[in-house]
């Protein structure tokens, strides 16, 4: 283990949470090619490394939650009051309820359809959105591994649509270390071109490009993500480290568990840890 | 079109240098919506809020704080932070290239086009020499207090920088702890068959985003208070592994 001198921090000063269980799933539903039908959950694959800080409030050092509030009466508004609106003018909405916002593709809502499989290096990497992990749930444990394993061999991804809360995804699903990865895919138009920034058409100094060859060479190595770490974040945890030491925490008041982090809804949550993730890029 | 130019720099390595500028290569469009109240239907903010007193709370009231203990927070000045925040700096530097393809998409994080900052050959000879020779730089550099680590490469007519994610921030498969199922070769071999027939080249252009083009349709219908039909989202029934073999033998045979 590499952070092994972090061990003996608290667990959440250490930036990355690499080891703890990714379970907790995003999405929940089947994953199907041609007549086979595997159930699955949808876990994240990737965890922005930021330093884990809490905003408080600086008057009883209480945390704060992110909370819809009513801004004419200030108050928080509790999810079961909260609908969601599509504005048509100033003020005007049309409302909008979870089951209609789910009956907008039924079939795509719970089914991850692949629908032809592709040679993953035909995908230009400027497609490539966010990944994440599909792991089986229960009964569908075996035709999982069976996918996972003639995917590898075959050296190929699937193609498949699906549904999650306001959105639909392009999906590209492929064998990764003996799992299914899914990779959210851009569609077409959502690619701008770059035909007013391409440089001109110039004839390529043929010597100045050997010349490179040469030095690129002589710099090739294996790809190796592991060496590469993110200094700023070693040098804040370093500091932090430094500060903590010389100054005592502060206590939060104690509030009941179940005002934690609970989500607003569950159409929203959903939304709001595919928009997360995307946020912290 | 692309988007507008968003941070100029150079490219160095090995004692050459080439100016180039950034522009976003991805946009993306959404149907919006927003949350409002039930009652008055008054759009709603999203605001911190104390979970002690649950009252919305200023940001002049608002302090960093990073939990040591269970409810035992170390409270940090953004001003204390400083130091840590990297040099501004206008080079983006190569430390090596590696084989395209060894880049996994996992660590793939955003895309920038590169436009030659000034018109140069040094531009179209690294261009040329990344494209014959299959290769990614991998570099740092800093940008708007950031440092990022990415992979500079050639695509079509045009040098692209995509940002790397640090390995660390990748969750491994590892500790998805799956399970090893063994599987009978008769199995494997018709699963392939039936994946070598579902088999098409990739052509993004044949897939729009429909939903959006429906959601549209929906609120249009309710905008003319048309009312509407619920549908229960399709659920498959599992493939259990007692009718694997079956199942994919009839796959196949669907196919051929």
């Amino acid at each position: 283990m590499k952070n092994r001198r972090s061990a003996r921090l608290p667990a959440k000063l250490s930036p990355t949470r690499r080891d703890e269980s990714a379970a907790q799933g995003i999405w929940s539903g089947t994953i199907s090619f041609s007549l086979v039908a595997i159930p699955v959950q949808l876990v994240k694959a990737v965890e922005p490394g930021r330093v884990p800080f809490r905003m408080l409030h600086s008057r009883d050092y209480s945390p704060l939650l992110r909370r819809m509030v009513c801004p004419k009466e200030g108050k928080i508004v509790p999810p079961d009051e909260i609908i969601r609106g599509y504005e048509i003018g100033p003020d005007k909405y049309i409302l909008i309820t979870d089951e209609e916002l789910e009956a907008v593709s039924p079939e795509r809502s719970r089914t991850i359809e692949i629908v032809e499989f592709i040679d993953m290096a035909d995908v230009d990497s400027i497609y490539y959105d966010h990944p994440y992990y599909l792991v089986p749930a229960k009964g569908g444990e075996k035709a999982y591994r069976l996918l996972v394993e003639v995917m590898r061999r075959t050296k190929k991804a699937g193609l498949a649509k699906f549904v999650l809360g306001e959105r639909e995804y392009l999906v590209a699903v492929k064998s990764s270390e003996g799992a299914l990865a899914l990779i959210t895919l851009h569609y077409r138009e959502e690619i701008l071109s770059d035909e007013e920034i391409v440089p001109e058409e110039g004839t390529i100094d043929a010597e100045e490009k050997s010349r490179l060859k040469k030095i690129i060479e002589g710099m090739t190595a294996d790809f190796n993500p592991d060496k590469y770490a993110d200094e700023r974040r070693n040098k804040m945890t370093k500091l932090l480290r430094k500060i903590a030491k010389k100054r005592a925490p502060v206590e939060a008041p104690e509030v009941e568990e179940a005002e934690g982090e609970g989500p607003v809804d569950l159409i929203a949550a959903l939304e709001e840890s595919m928009r997360k993730v995307k946020k912290n890029r | 079109m692309a988007g507008r130019a968003i941070w100029k720099g150079y490219i160095h390595f090995g004692g050459f240098d080439v100016s180039v500028k950034l522009h976003p290569a991805v946009k993306e469009e959404r149907i919006q919506f927003h949350l409002l109240h039930r009652r008055d239907h008054i759009k709603l903010k999203q605001q911190m809020v104390c979970a002690y007193e649950k009252v919305p709370v200023p940001t002049e009231e608002q302090t960093r704080g990073l939990e040591l203990e269970k409810g035992k927070y170390l409270l940090v000045d953004p001003a204390e932070l400083e130091q840590v925040e990297p040099e501004e700096s206008r080079i983006i530097e190569v430390h090596e290239f590696v084989k395209t393809e060894q880049i996994d998409p996992v660590f793939l994080d955003r895309v920038y086009y590169l436009e030659p900052g000034v018109p140069s050959k040094g531009y179209n000879a690294l261009a040329g020499a990344l494209r014959d020779m299959d290769v990614a730089g991998i570099c740092t550099w800093t940008m708007r207090k950031r440092s990022y680590l990415g992979a500079l490469q050639m695509s079509g007519k045009i040098l692209r920088l995509n940002t790397l994610r640090y390995a660390d921030e990748v969750i491994s498969v590892k500790s998805l702890e799956l399970q090893e199922i063994p599987l009978a070769e008769k199995e494997l071999k018709i699963g392939s068959d039936l994946i070598n027939q579902l088999t098409a080249p990739f052509q993004p252009q044949k897939f729009e985003n429909e939903h959006q083009k429906k959601l549209q349709q929906l609120i249009d219908k309710k905008a003319r208070g048309e009312k509407i039909a619920i549908l229960r989202p399709r659920r498959l029934k599992p493939t259990t592994s007692d009718k694997l073999l079956q199942t994919l033998e009839a796959s196949l045979k669907k196919v051929a």
